[in-house]
């Protein structure tokens, strides 16, 4: 008899966003990891990982609430699974600072009433894709090749950085979305502005920024030939997808780029049913794309 | 009985401060074999010493024990003030209540009581100390110099024009090194080829020196005055003796399109080839890779031009050994480049600026090459990509330095300046172009130094933005660089037609592998450490090797010459006594006990243990014993501690004493 390879299983961190304005990131994420067959078992009780207003206001808070959801964690077997990339960045830099700052960490643990262990890891769904399920056995699961889709893979602010922090890849010159998208079937670009800033939080308070920093992203993935963007966090999303219309209009310019969540095109080409991926939900419609290329 | 001095020192208030220094002196007044105790408030100073010395005389002391600071402080300053005085100077010892005691405790209870513990432990020693007398060995008066760069070239002439032999080893078929490849110079703009390439006829013409180039160190054994080095020289496939330089071989040679590394790869050159036109020596190497000959065994185009027959492609690696008394290292630098580095490697590449695949995007020293007359262009700067002149040139500094993510935070020192320099060059060649600078600071501490950066501003008209680039990209012809100006708090982008990086200057690739060869420490970086920062900056910890130029530290040409010509300084003071004299701390074997088992010779870092053979008048082999060369024993006692039999003592340091140090506590 033959040890079997070990059945993949994730202690999942969805946040917010994915129960709310990224929903469909959510439900793909759920789906793709049903058909790839790893386990995805939800928090129980989790919170808000304080987001951006947590730690420009008050570091501990910040420290706090991602120590907290680190701890409830724990009570689900495996390693920590995060799909948003501003979660993942929040409890990354929370787990490096306590690391390395034994006073911190006494003062969350008396604020969250508990013993903090920083021994769990936390891994984006790229890295449990690109290396614990692997690039082969992810090529091997595919049913619906993404074959001539191209696809301008976009990193964002968070994703890699600051350096030391989330450890997902090179810092300046990632390559593991590219990769992972790269291993069912579909075709990236090589682009300019894959790991520049959307304009992030500023889309509600000054969304000048946002009209000008996401319309340069759309603007360099459509001169590199993209069909489409693929990202992993739902404020990136945001700003490409549900601003895309008005900076077309301010700019004068026609991109017509549909921003898919990393999640859906995965599941789109793992054979998990178009009707499950959440793709009704994209203000920018992707079907007619998908139709031209034969992938619905 | 012994009649031993303590002498407690003040060190101002840094030793009284915590320690109660009358105290200490009382109390060693107390102790069983000492004859007189006292304090003072600087024993080294003159006074001090003078009381010392009085001390000793009037009390007739046949042992000195000065608590006070580190042996490696003062204790030649002691040794030397109870010698005047004819007491041997190793029956005086140093009982170090500064560095060991005062600076680190706070308690003035504690830090009393473990001074005067300490005092006591020296007593005890020093009443078992012996007369020692320093050891003498013979000096051969003829250095090495490793590297052939402006550093070892002004380091090999000094020592040569003094009358002592030199010989001078470069790793490249010219020497020369990087101030060959530099168009001008900061902060004169004189040609740099102009004022080195003299320098260079003369190391070829000296009498004094014997030049090996396209060789490297093998090994290197010995010591101080008496090193044996062992250098290959790797077959050129030229004989140097035949070879009159006249190029037709080179000229002849159809493979030509092999990138000339010289030219930082811009331009090509052939498979026999002089790196430069002012090399020296003048003659010709083949690089067997890239030689059709060596390839595929057709061609011999360059054999059958030679008028003399000096093409030879059965030459081998020679092997030959140099006897020498000192070694001045000077191996310079390398730049940093920006490419991808291996996973998990403490220095990181620049991926944000392309990781050096946008051919527009070049470092410094290939922005030297561009502007300098016999470069690939003939001086004249065209870009890389399509040999345009470009319009808008922007030059970023601390590429790699004081970049801690990146795994350099030092400053590599010259970039500020020759960035400068390279901006005043392109308005030269570029009246219509404009140069852009992103800086952090402009660190230009030099004579004439700021005032060459302000003319590259006011005259030059040079913008220098205050910050730093975060991006780098190809947008058609043009790279795009995406900046903070930090002055004003906004964002810049510039289309630029080129870019220059002041990359980190780095120490040579293999230079911890050379450390290794010549037992030299070198820090994390391979920068090679000098003995002390201030003191001793152009001497190694290893007697008799010497450093000069950027192997050291980052260094622009003024310093490195500077180094060079103090190196040979030092060199040449080794070289003014016909004996050198060392410290008699030294392991001795007893061969009554010795059993020769060896075990010392295995363990002695040094090889200074010998195997000697004990014969009786008629010449019958009695037992085979350890014997120590005392000339090249570095006394660090890893043989007394192995010896099975103890019967390996080192001088000064035996088990009687530290036993008796040990009892005393």
């Amino acid at each position: 008899m033959t040890p079997g390879k070990p059945v993949l299983s994730y202690s999942y961190y969805p946040g917010c966003s994915l129960h709310a304005s990224a929903k469909e990131y959510d439900e793909s994420t759920r789906e793709l990891f049903r058909v790839l067959k790893i386990g995805l078992k939800e928090v129980p009780d989790w919170c808000c990982c304080g987001a951006t207003p947590a730690h420009n206001v008050d570091e501990l808070l910040s420290l706090a609430l991602c120590a907290k959801n680190l701890v409830l964690a724990e009570q689900v077997e495996g390693d920590v699974a995060v799909a948003c990339a501003s979660c993942f960045s929040r409890l990354k830099t929370a787990q490096h600072r306590l690391g390395e700052d034994e006073e911190k960490r006494r003062q969350v643990e008396y604020a969250i009433e508990s013993p903090f262990d920083k021994s769990k890891p936390i891994k984006h769904l790229l890295e449990i894709l690109a290396e614990d399920f692997g690039l082969e056995q992810l090529a091997a699961a595919v049913k619906k090749p993404l074959t001539g889709l191209k696809v301008a893979c976009y990193y964002g602010c968070l994703l890699t950085r600051p350096p030391g922090v989330p450890e997902l890849d090179c810092v300046e010159a990632p390559t593991i979305m590219e990769r992972v998208i790269g291993a069912v079937g579909a075709e990236t670009v090589e682009w300019t502005h894959r790991l520049e800033c959307c304009g992030a939080n500023f889309t509600l308070s000054r969304p000048g920024v946002v009209i000008k920093l996401a319309g340069d992203i759309l603007a360099s993935a459509r001169e590199a030939g993209a069909d489409c963007v693929m990202v992993a966090c739902p404020l990136c999303h945001g700003n490409l997808d549900m601003r895309q219309q008005e900076i077309e209009e301010v700019t004068g310019r026609r991109f017509a780029l549909p921003i898919f969540y990393m999640t859906q095109l995965l599941g789109l080409a793992a054979g998990v049913p178009s009707t499950r991926l959440g793709l009704d939900s994209m203000i920018v419609d992707p079907l007619p794309l998908l139709k031209k290329k034969n992938l619905l | 009985m012994s009649r031993i001095g303590v002498f407690v020192c003040h060190c101002g208030e840094n030793i009284s401060r915590t320690v109660d220094v009358e105290r200490v002196a009382e109390a060693a007044r107390g102790l069983f074999g000492v004859a007189y105790a006292t304090d003072y408030k600087y024993m080294c100073s003159d006074p001090g010493q003078t009381l010392l010395k009085k001390a000793v005389v009037e009390h007739n002391l046949d042992g000195v024990v000065v608590a006070a600071c580190s042996p490696r402080m003062h204790e030649k300053t002691f040794r030397k003030a109870v010698q005047s005085v004819g007491l041997n100077p190793y029956l005086c010892e140093m009982a170090n209540i500064r560095e060991h005691c005062s600076w680190v405790h706070e308690d003035r209870e504690e830090a009393t009581a473990k001074a005067i513990d300490i005092a006591t432990m020296l007593v005890e020693r020093v009443r078992r100390n012996k007369q020692l007398a320093p050891i003498t060995v013979p000096v051969t008066k003829r250095a090495l110099v490793i590297g052939g760069g402006i550093a070892g070239i002004q380091a090999a002439l000094d020592i040569a024009d003094c009358g002592h032999q030199v010989v001078l080893v470069e790793r490249e078929p010219s020497i020369g090194g990087h101030m060959a490849q530099l168009s001008e110079t900061f902060p004169t703009l004189d040609c740099s080829q102009c004022i080195l390439t003299p320098k260079m006829v003369d190391v070829a013409n000296h009498p004094n020196i014997t030049l090996h180039t396209y060789s490297e160190i093998e090994q290197v054994d010995g010591y101080i005055g008496n090193f044996a080095v062992k250098i290959r020289k790797k077959a050129r496939s030229v004989d140097m003796s035949k070879c009159t330089g006249c190029g037709v071989c080179v000229s002849k040679c159809p493979q030509k399109k092999i990138p000339n590394a010289f030219d930082r790869n811009l331009g090509t050159r052939s498979a026999i080839y002089v790196p430069f036109p002012q090399a020296v020596p003048n003659t010709p190497v083949i690089d067997r890779e890239n030689c059709t000959w060596f390839q595929s065994g057709k061609c011999g185009v360059c054999a059958k031009v030679c008028g003399p027959g000096a093409i030879d492609y059965t030459q081998q690696d020679e092997f030959i050994v140099e006897s020498v008394g000192a070694i001045i290292v000077a191996t310079g630098f390398k730049l940093y480049d920006i490419s991808e580095k291996p996973k998990g490697s403490p220095i990181k590449g620049y991926g944000e600026f392309g990781h050096g695949k946008i051919p527009d995007v070049i470092d410094g020293l290939t922005f030297e090459r561009l502007a300098s007359a016999s470069g690939p262009t003939g001086g004249k700067i065209l870009r890389p990509s399509d040999g345009k002149e470009p319009k808008a040139v922007v030059f970023i500094q601390c590429v790699g330095s004081r970049a801690r993510e990146k795994g350099i935070s030092y400053c590599s020192k010259i970039c500020c300046m020759y960035t400068a320099k390279h901006t005043m060059l392109y308005k030269h060649k570029v009246h219509d172009g404009q140069a852009y600078v992103f800086f952090m600071d402009a660190r230009t501490p030099g004579k004439g130094y700021d005032e060459f950066w302000r003319r590259s501003i006011e005259q030059e008209e040079a913008v220098y933005i205050r910050g730093m680039v975060s991006r780098l990209y190809q947008k058609g012809d043009k790279v795009v660089v995406m900046g903070s100006d930090i002055a004003v708090g906004i964002q810049v982008e510039i289309e630029a037609d080129l870019v220059v990086l002041a990359t980190a200057v780095q120490p040579r690739e293999g230079a911890d592998l050379l450390a290794q060869k010549l037992g030299i420490s070198y820090d994390q970086y391979h920068f090679y450490s000098e003995a002390h920062a201030k003191l001793r900056p152009v001497e190694c910890a290893t007697a008799g090797i010497y450093l000069a130029g950027a192997c050291q530290g980052p260094k622009d040409i003024p310093d490195s010459v500077s180094q060079a010509s103090a190196a040979a300084a030092k060199v040449l003071t080794l070289f003014s006594k016909e004996q050198l004299e060392r410290e008699p701390i030294v392991a001795t074997v007893n061969e009554h006990l010795c059993v020769g088992c060896l075990a010392c010779k295995k363990v002695c870092p040094y090889g200074a243990v010998e195997e000697k053979e004990l014969r009786d008048r008629q010449g019958n082999l009695l037992k085979t014993v350890a014997w120590v060369n005392p000339g090249v024993c570095a006394g660090c006692g890893t043989c007394q501690a192995t010896c099975p039999s103890k019967s390996v003592e080192l001088d000064g340091y035996t088990d009687e004493q530290i036993i008796a140090q040990i009892e005393a506590l």
